[in-house]
């Protein structure tokens, strides 16, 4: 797919506007092809993404750039029962998965 | 939904954050952008009664006390793609994801407009995000240790 979304970067801007991220630990909650995670560990976060669809997720994985490599993870879960400690993050994000 | 904000909380650290971003209940328009000039082709017709859900979701977690919405914002969006491919496989997963009768239609009605032209060409759709901000609230209300929802919860929100 060569198709862009958000070409203004306003979704960054917005986020951006909410938290400081750099440094967060951030978990982000149906990230579906890990398009917005690459954002989030662009603005500095450290992202464990979950998905429930394992499809999405092993393109994710692939599609991760070595640069981000140490910031994001990649897991196949729901958002209702996250294998996670309690307290254990800074931000949750709903990826369009509320 | 709530079940998906309350675990939410119980992971986030105290003063932590939910960023709860998705697409605003509002249909969403399909374009040509060509030679610097744009032509609508068509509005999707798109259900929003998920998005009304967790609308409620938000104000229920929010009336029982979990979280506080610091922030609420909302600006556009657009997906932009070169091929009408594109555009059927964008509005195929729409549709599955959400649920929808199909939007073929109007894959159909991009494709005769970009054949009526010779100047390269891209399809745009447009509409807008929201953006909440909901802080976490401690302590978290009575129950909270229990998965799944509660009923004294949502009387109490209602009682608001």
């Amino acid at each position: 797919m060569t198709y862009v979304v958000d070409l203004e970067r306003r979704e960054v801007r917005a986020l951006a506007r909410i938290a400081p991220w750099r440094g967060r630990r951030v978990i982000e909650l149906g990230c579906g092809d890990g398009r917005l995670t690459l954002r989030l560990a662009a603005l500095g976060a450290r992202v464990l993404a979950i998905d429930p669809d394992a499809e999405c997720i092993r393109a994710a994985r692939l599609a991760l750039p070595e640069r981000f490599a140490d910031r994001v993870r990649y897991r196949v879960g729901r958002a209702g029962r996250l294998n996670a400690r309690a307290e254990s993050y800074d931000l949750a994000v709903f990826s369009w998965a509320l | 939904m709530v079940h998906a904000l309350r675990e939410a909380h119980r992971v986030l650290a105290a003063g932590g954050m939910v960023a709860d971003l998705r697409p605003a209940p509002e249909h969403r328009r399909v374009s040509i952008a060509r030679g610097g000039r744009t032509r609508l082709i068509g509005t999707m017709r798109e259900s929003f009664r998920e998005d009304h859900a967790a609308n409620r979701a938000v104000d229920r977690v929010v009336g029982e006390g979990w979280f506080a919405v610091e922030r609420r914002l909302r600006f556009d969006c657009r997906r932009v793609m070169d091929t009408v491919a594109e555009l059927r496989e964008w509005l195929r997963d729409f549709d599955t994801r959400r649920g929808h009768s199909s939007h073929e239609w109007l894959a159909r009605r991009v494709e005769r407009a970009l054949d009526h032209g010779t100047a390269p060409s891209r399809i745009v759709a447009r509409g807008p995000l929201i953006l909440n901000a909901l802080r976490k609230l401690e302590p978290a209300p009575r129950g909270s240790r229990a998965r799944g929802a509660s009923s004294r919860g949502g009387r109490r929100a209602r009682a608001r």
